[in-house]
């Protein structure tokens, strides 16, 4: 869980684990002083932060402007001292932004990046991205999302930068992702032990000048390539829940059924889930040209935008921090039912990838 | 006061059970506040370092009536020598003779004296020895107990009093004077043998001093009853529980009642202990559990806020036991919302079967056979619902309900002793656990 970056502040790593032997050496390093091997700095950052990072723990209650908390609430008013509504930050051009919405209590989603950079030529030559969705109706379900979350990058990073095979690597992040969900709740009671969606995405150039991007699901949040027009914009990921289960069956999207079903989720990662919770099919890789848009999010955007022809409109023609701005405003809007989470990964275009 | 069943936890434990959810613009908490205490909870959680002196107060009834029939007074002293019996050495025990005033029968000097196998012994002749004669004033009796135990500071202190009839030779004012002054002194289970007695005057007294009521019908059935009733007090280890109870600025405490295992509304019992902080007492306690229903009207909050509406603290002395938290969140989402805790709403039940079964009795009193039928038909169909099996079988002593049809029709022929066992039981609950 460390080494994630504080967003909008530099690195603080002025060190860097040789990522074959895991030896400790200067950021600076080109190659393993131990085993020799190529040294990469690895960025990573993950939201949302939580109040103790962002906030002044001495900070008044912010509805009556007493002075002190017990058990997180105030001692005069009572209201519970919020947790911020929204977090956001940027890894070189990546934007990422989750945000509580308008009816939940808490955020429960999580989202985390990051990215290898060569440190001797300054290139990124992989990206790792995940977004989790707490499942609401386990308890303490954010710490499933932020445990599955970072474990999921940090297990890619690792990969990438050791064998540069995508695939594997996003099997090992769903491996690690599954172990950290289920490890976030050993202390909760079984009643309350949490559980989360997580989709994941690498981004790794090939030697065609193309990019892949490989894509790993569980569960309803999504990811979608968006290219610059004209090419057409599309999901990448299979929704793990009843209602796609009834439209793959031949069911009309439009359906009684298939609508009751919507956030019904047939596989999750963390409590009372299967020992191996994704399918062989939750993991594939596509071959694009940029430039475009890789979006990675949770259901709170997507229930406001369904077609990824919808979604592709805020992406064309801006940068990814205000694409990614306005997909949260936009959901926010249209109601803000759910927690929103949206990670925007440049591709091609002015970006390093070209 | 006390449930059969030792939890088998150790310490105090709180547990909360409640609908967090508030629909929009509401601001009504209800929950049901589970207090449990394990066998380990003795001197060392009450904060003493020794255990606490016990005190054990037996008075017997010994005006006139209580020779009619000649068995009812030779009951109460057998009952009285069994309650004797069970007195764990080193007690500190009292008997009192009631009558229109009340007096030493042992020790005769007056101060109580510790159990041991020669006072058990030396008590029990001097209660044989007792001859009944005069008038009965309950609230000297008391008033009695309360000069004895001021020798006691700290001590667990409890009395047992049984009569045969009704307070005669005071003023009722006079009575509501002593109890009031009795309050936190001591805990106190009253008995009435016979029909002569008045279970609301009883009652009086019990609620107020935190004990049981109940009616002996058979004098034959006395010795065990009293015998029980010593065994549960001996097993009392901490002498005064309180329940604190802090709740937001700006919020109403609708009620705080006891509701599992009998109903108790402990509301106006509220003393203020801080800022936004009130106790209420729980008497005193052994290994056993009860339950509360706690009822607080917080200021709503928008969707998504979530609120403090009360914190539940357990105390003994100036240490806190245990604690529960009672929070509120605020949703859109009306199906939420609209979810009745299961144990909420069943001790709203049980706490309407106990009015509905106490103002169905007294309509019957009065005459107002329609009111009394309803009131009873509804007791009935709590009680039946809810599975207070106790209650329902007394109250077929009092209304025929056809299954039917439906329709209900007091008995015309009730035994006095049946009605005054519904009446004096009615407060006895049905218990729903926790799922767990």
């Amino acid at each position: 869980m460390t080494g994630f970056d504080v967003a909008g502040l530099p690195a603080p790593e002025e060190q860097a684990a040789c990522p074959q032997c895991a030896t400790i050496g200067g950021s600076a390093d080109r190659f393993c002083e131990s085993c020799g091997a190529a040294l990469s700095e690895i960025r990573r950052v993950a939201i949302p932060r939580g109040r103790t990072a962002l906030q002044d723990p001495e900070a008044p209650c912010s509805d009556c402007g007493n002075e002190t908390h017990v058990d997180e609430y105030c001692t005069a008013c009572g209201h519970r001292r919020a947790e911020p509504d929204r977090d956001e930050a940027d890894l070189g051009g990546i934007a990422l932004i989750t945000d509580r919405g308008l009816e939940h209590a808490r955020n429960e989603d999580a989202a985390a990046a990051g990215m290898a950079v060569d440190s001797g030529t300054a290139r990124q030559y992989a990206i790792a991205a995940v977004v989790c969705d707490g499942v609401s109706t386990s308890g303490e379900a954010h710490r499933a999302a932020v445990a599955a979350s970072k474990a999921g990058v940090d297990a890619m990073l690792a990969a990438l930068t050791a064998s540069g095979k995508a695939h594997a690597a996003v099997v090992a992040g769903l491996a690690d992702a599954a172990k950290a969900a289920v490890a976030a709740g050993t202390d909760a009671d079984a009643s309350a032990a949490p559980s989360c969606t997580y989709t994941a995405a690498t981004v790794v150039p090939t030697p065609e000048g193309t990019v892949q991007i490989t894509v790993g699901n569980v569960g309803d949040s999504r990811a979608y390539w968006l290219p610059e027009p004209p090419a057409p914009p599309q999901q990448l990921t299979v929704d793990d829940s009843l209602a796609q289960e009834l439209i793959t069956a031949g069911a009309s999207a439009d359906s009684e059924a298939v609508q009751r079903g919507a956030h019904t989720l047939t596989r999750w990662l963390g409590a009372d889930a299967e020992p191996k919770p994704w399918s062989d099919t939750s993991v594939h890789a596509i071959t694009v040209v940029g430039p475009g848009s890789l979006l990675l999010c949770s259901d709170g955007l997507w229930n406001y935008l369904p077609d990824a022809a919808d979604i592709a409109r805020f992406c064309t023609g801006t940068d990814p921090a205000a694409a990614a701005n306005a997909l949260v405003e936009h959901a926010l809007r249209a109601g803000g039912h759910d927690n929103i989470t949206v990670i925007v990964i440049p591709i091609g275009g002015a970006h390093e990838f070209a | 006061m006390s449930s059969p069943e030792a939890p088998g936890i150790s310490g105090i434990s709180v547990d909360v059970d409640h609908n967090p959810y508030l629909a929009e613009g509401t601001g009504t908490v209800d929950a049901i506040v589970s207090i449990a205490a394990g066998n380990d909870v003795a001197a060392s959680a009450s904060g003493l370092a020794a255990p606490a002196d016990r005190v054990e107060a037996i008075i017997i009834d010994c005006s006139t009536s209580m020779l009619s029939p000649v068995a009812k007074f030779d009951a109460a002293k057998r009952a009285t020598a069994a309650a004797i019996d069970e007195l764990v050495d080193g007690t500190y025990f009292t008997i009192v003779a009631g009558t229109e005033k009340a007096s030493f029968v042992y020790p005769t000097e007056g101060w109580p004296t510790q159990a041991s196998a020669a006072t058990r012994a030396a008590a029990t002749r001097a209660v044989d020895g007792l001859r009944p004669g005069g008038g009965t004033a309950m609230g000297t009796w008391l008033a009695h107990v309360r000069g004895i135990v001021v020798q006691h500071p700290g001590a667990i202190i409890h009395a047992i009093l049984l009569t045969d009839g009704k307070d005669e030779h005071e003023t009722p004012e006079q009575l509501r004077q002593e109890i009031a002054l009795s309050e936190g002194e001591f805990t106190c289970d009253c008995r009435g043998v016979g029909t002569s007695w008045h279970v609301e005057e009883l009652r009086s007294i019990s609620s107020a001093l935190l004990g049981t009521v109940d009616i002996v019908a058979d004098p034959a059935d006395l010795e065990e009853d009293f015998a029980a009733m010593m065994r549960t007090s001996m097993g009392k280890s901490i002498p005064d529980l309180t329940l604190r109870l802090w709740t937001p600025a700006a919020a109403r405490i609708e009620f705080v009642k006891q509701v599992a295992p009998t109903v108790e509304d402990l509301t106006h019992r509220r003393v203020e202990s801080g800022n936004q902080r009130g106790d209420y007492p729980l008497g005193s306690w052994g290994a056993e559990d009860r339950d509360y229903h706690i009822q607080v009207q917080v200021e709503p909050a928008a969707a998504g806020r979530e609120k403090l509406a009360a914190r539940v603290s357990v105390v003994a002395g100036d240490e806190v036991l245990g604690e529960g938290l009672v929070n509120a969140v605020w949703t859109a989402d009306t199906a939420k919302s609209a979810q009745i805790s299961r144990r909420v709403a069943h001790y709203t039940g049980q706490a309407e079967l106990a009015q509905a079964v106490q103002e169905g009795l007294s309509a019957r009193k009065s005459g107002d056979v329609a009111t009394a039928t309803a009131k009873l038909q509804r007791a009935m169909e709590l009680a039946v619902e809810s599975g207070n099996e106790g209650t329902a079988k007394l109250l077929r002593g009092v209304i025929e309900v056809d299954e039917r049809t439906g329709t209900a029709r007091l008995r015309r022929e009730v035994a006095a002793a049946d009605e005054m066992a519904l009446d004096a039981r009615s407060t006895r609950t049905a218990r729903v656990r926790k799922e767990t």
